[in-house]
């Protein structure tokens, strides 16, 4: 690739996404290309493969084997799609076509681009099925997309990259979507399937542990331009640029470390919030093990004994379907106890399907549980009656995984803080956009923005926005579901910072359901551990890290660790 | 299965409450067949009464409603005034002759509504797509009504369809390919009639599902993966939106049927239409009852296929 610049063209004018990209990736290598999200790195991996949409203008060269991809006509460029070059994109879920089986979608990859029959596609799809570690291929070619795991999903989607032996996969963020457990077995599968078939691979994540296993060498890019580029071990060792360090940075673990982070960060998040860009951060004020002293009460360490905010006993789910004649139950949650105490804030760990969202779910009172009592302040939530309903479930508030999904595109930023309101027609009409606008600049948003449509806020910023709405109801517990996956890892920084300095000031319990370990680790006084639907462990974070009883706890951490043993550390 | 079987349950029970409703409007309306006769001074009121008695018409509702579902059973659907036939006949010739057109016509304007809709949804604000944008909002400014009597225009001006009737007078001794030509002339333009009126709707809903589904992620794999823009579209595409399509299927079934109506009366179609106004004119009780209930059980049967269709097409229905 060189000089690759891409720009888009949108009603107010073009905006540049990518300026002037260029490297070089031999037969069999591995490149990875770090950064935020917005700086381009997926803009660039489409522009290959020229499936940008149409408002993008590309100047630049890309050559591949030789030839120079942006000369050739589409019909050309369709029989090297998928077949020299392929991709594989984030969601695995949104990359196959729900109606139509895993296996025919693998198969239609192959006749797309070879002569042959439909039987010898359907072989040659289940060869490759068998290839990415399905020990009954043929039970995953007949499944559809829904009915298979993530895991499963992202390696139908490999097979699908691989089916027909491209020169190059570009994958980007190949495992973003997935929990820990199954991250480390699609990065391993990866790996492996680079080394035996040879392929060359550009890996896009904003993830440095990722790439650590899967390239030898890395770009980072950083508003559509390269920031450093070389060999992987030195990249991450002895960074040049302060702003590889300052991404490198934020992926550091240390179990003791105060949760309030470095103040570079932290001066950092109002500009960005104003300008929307993480402006540059000086090499002077780099950061050491030092970590800022926390303004709360150091005491928080160990949740004092009082009466449960919220207390869930012998709460039990079981969701049922049918497929044919066959009824299949899932136990989702199994006699739950747990006991939330107010101010404090607890992290819900476990892989997926365990039950943490069915429980976040049930304690919203959003779905109804078989049995079991939630009781609040006393009080059991679900015999409330349907008139009372309303001011006790103000007091749980749900902020979710996907903002752009949660709030809703047509109204403004400011509407949508002062919906709760409007619903329980709480305080005077008035008064209330008054209350949107005090509650968005609480959250670090400027009040001038608040016309703007959701959408032209970035992840963060969303997220932002999603506190500002659950808060407008004044409640007293906050229950974050994967709130925060997906973000950059300074912006997460920037939002836990938020959410630490809200509790102080708002007295809020949090309950954190996430698969991110570092994240928990940063955030919370105590970590549940869930495994399919039951609490198998519960104990203080720094206990739990240091020495985990339970074995499936062992095993959640020992997942963790080998990741992290990939990054090259520091001294 | 199970849901087979709900559905099959759920349509004999609307059918039930179809006939019944029907039933007691008809009773509620004033008068009955033999009204006209009343005034007739020729007729003493005794005979009416006879007659009446006779046909069974002054005895109370439930009691002739029995009688109907008796009737029912046996198959003939009871008596028509009018003709002094059997009903079942009578109707069943109608009937065959409705279900040709209202089943060519839907069969046409679905295949004509999908290729249209794609080549909108394909290349949206391109030429085809205003083309049809623009057709269809012309005809959705026409009335039916209009479009049959302009066809019917057509016809007599152009002298080169008939303007009446299902076959010609020597019918009877065309060979096969001859009797299959006369049949598709004179069905041509109450079909035609029938599907210009249905497809605004169907392209546009077709054009609007898979807009939607253009947007999605797996489209823009399946491009990145190189499969061909054709294949995209009727693969990939199109399957993915049937799922409202499905639904559509059914309602387009009863706008059909209804307009079906209208079409056989005005250009002469010896369909079920003309039959059912003739009967409601002279209140001829089980001939309207028989045509209203053959109407309904083709319109639950086709919303029963379109049941089927989703069920089949949309592999996320049989998940639950």
């Amino acid at each position: 690739m060189q000089d690759l610049t891409v720009d888009y063209e949108a009603e107010g004018g073009t905006g540049r996404a990518v300026s002037g990209v260029s490297f070089e990736l031999g037969p069999g290598d591995s490149l990875g290309v770090l950064g935020e999200s917005g700086c381009g790195k997926t803009t660039t991996a489409l522009a290959i493969l020229r499936i940008l949409p149409k408002t993008a203008r590309v100047i630049g060269t890309i050559r591949f084997l030789g030839r120079h991809l942006f000369q050739l006509r589409e019909r050309d460029l369709q029989k090297v799609r998928g077949a020299d070059i392929s991709m594989i994109f984030q969601e695995p879920a949104m990359m196959l076509s729900p109606v139509k089986r895993a296996g025919d979608q693998v198969s239609e990859v192959i006749r797309a681009h070879t002569g042959e029959s439909w039987r010898e596609c359907r072989g040659e799809a289940l060869a490759r099925l068998s290839e990415v570690g399905f020990e009954s291929a043929s039970r995953i070619y007949a499944s559809y997309p829904h009915q298979l795991s993530g895991g499963e999903q992202q390696r139908v989607v490999i097979a699908q990259a691989l089916a027909c032996r491209p020169a190059l996969v570009v994958a980007d963020e190949p495992t973003s979507s997935l929990d820990l457990g199954t991250q480390a077995e699609i990065l391993d599968l990866l790996s492996d399937l680079k080394e035996r078939l040879g392929i060359a691979l550009l890996v896009i994540s904003h993830d440095p542990g990722v790439l650590a296993k899967l390239a030898t060498r890395i770009v980072v890019m950083r508003h559509g331009a390269i920031v450093e580029q070389g060999a992987l071990g030195q990249v991450f060792q002895q960074p040049q640029s302060a702003y590889t360090q300052s991404l490198l940075v934020a992926r550091a673990t240390s179990p003791l470390a105060p949760r309030r982070l470095v103040p570079v960060l932290q001066s950092a998040s109002e500009d960005a919030v104003k300008a929307r860009t993480l402006p540059d951060v000086k090499a002077d004020q780099m950061p050491a093990p030092q970590r800022a002293e926390p303004e709360l009460s150091a005491d928080k360490g160990s949740p004092r004994y009082q009466e449960p905010l919220v207390s869930v006993r012998g709460l039990s789910k079981r969701y049922q379907h049918r497929r044919g004649l066959k009824t299949f139950g899932i136990q989702a949650l199994d006699n739950v106890d747990l006991d939330i105490a107010a101010g404090s804030t607890i992290a819900l760990i476990g892989e997926s399907g365990a039950g943490k969202s069915t429980l976040a779910l049930c304690l919203a009172r959003l779905e109804q549980p078989d049995a079991g009592e939630i009781l609040l302040a006393g009080r059991n939530l679900l015999k409330v009656p349907r008139p009372e309903l309303a001011p006790v479930r103000r007091k749980i508030q749900l902020i979710f995984q996907d903002s752009t999904q949660a709030l809703s595109p047509r109204i403004s930023a400011a509407e949508v803080v002062r919906e709760p309101l409007d619903i329980g027609s709480l305080g005077i009409s008035t008064e209330r956009h008054g209350r949107a606008l005090e509650l968005m600049e609480q959250v670090g948003l400027s009040a001038a923005w608040a016309r703007r449509s959701p959408l032209e806020f970035s992840g963060g910023q969303r997220q932002r926005l999603a506190i500002a709405r659950a808060l407008a109801l004044q409640p007293s517990l906050l229950i974050l579901d994967e709130a925060l996956t997906g973000l950059d890892l300074p912006i997460q920084a920037e939002i836990i910072d938020l959410l630490v300095e809200l509790q102080g000031v708002h007295r809020l319990t949090y309950l954190y359901i996430s698969h991110d370990l570092s994240l928990v680790e940063r955030v919370a006084d105590e970590v549940v551990v869930m495994h399919q639907g039951r609490i198998v462990e519960r104990a203080g974070t720094a206990e739990l890290f240091r020495c985990p009883s339970h074995p499936h706890t062992q095993a959640l951490l020992g997942a963790r660790l080998a990741l992290e043993a990939a990054l090259p550390r520091e001294a | 299965m199970r849901y087979v079987v709900t559905r099959l349950i759920h349509s004999a029970a609307l059918l039930v409450g179809v006939s019944m409703l029907t039933f007691i409007f008809l009773r509620l309306a004033p008068g009955d067949f033999f009204t006209d006769l009343r005034l007739n001074p020729q007729v003493s009121a005794q005979t009416v009464a006879d007659l009446r008695a006779q046909a069974g018409l002054d005895q109370p509702l439930p009691v002739t409603y029995v009688r109907w579902l008796k009737s029912v059973a046996r198959g003939d659907l009871g008596l028509s005034l009018a003709y002094n036939a059997r009903v079942a006949p009578l109707l069943w010739d109608r009937a065959r002759n409705t279900l040709l057109l209202a089943g060519t016509a839907m069969l046409l304007a679905w295949l004509i509504a999908i290729v249209a809709g794609l080549s909108s949804a394909a290349r949206p604000h391109g030429i085809a797509d205003r083309l049809i944008g623009g057709g269809t909002s012309l005809l959705l400014g026409v009335p039916e009504l209009v479009l049959a009597l302009g066809l019917l225009a057509l016809a007599a001006r152009t002298g080169r369809f008939p303007t009446g009737g299902m076959v010609s007078l020597g019918f009877a001794k065309l060979n096969l390919t001859g009797k299959l030509k006369d049949v598709v002339l004179h069905a041509a333009l109450p079909v035609a009639a029938l599907v210009l009126g249905a497809l605004p709707v169907l392209v546009r809903h077709v054009r609007a599902s898979v807009l939607e589904v253009l947007q999605a992620p797996f489209i823009q794999a399946a491009r990145a993966h190189g499969i061909p823009r054709r294949r995209v579209l009727f693969g990939y595409a199109l399957p993915a939106a049937a799922n409202p399509l499905a639904s559509l299927f059914g309602l387009s079934v009863a706008a059909l049927l209804s307009g079906s109506l209208l079409v056989e009366v005005v250009m002469g179609w010896p369909g079920m239409g003309p039959l059912l106004l003739e009967a409601i004119l002279a209140r001829d009780l089980y001939v309207v009852i028989g045509a209203v209930m053959f109407s309904a059980a083709f319109l639950v049967g086709g919303n029963l296929v379109a049941d089927a269709l989703l069920y089949t097409v949309d592999p996320r229905i049989r998940a639950r």
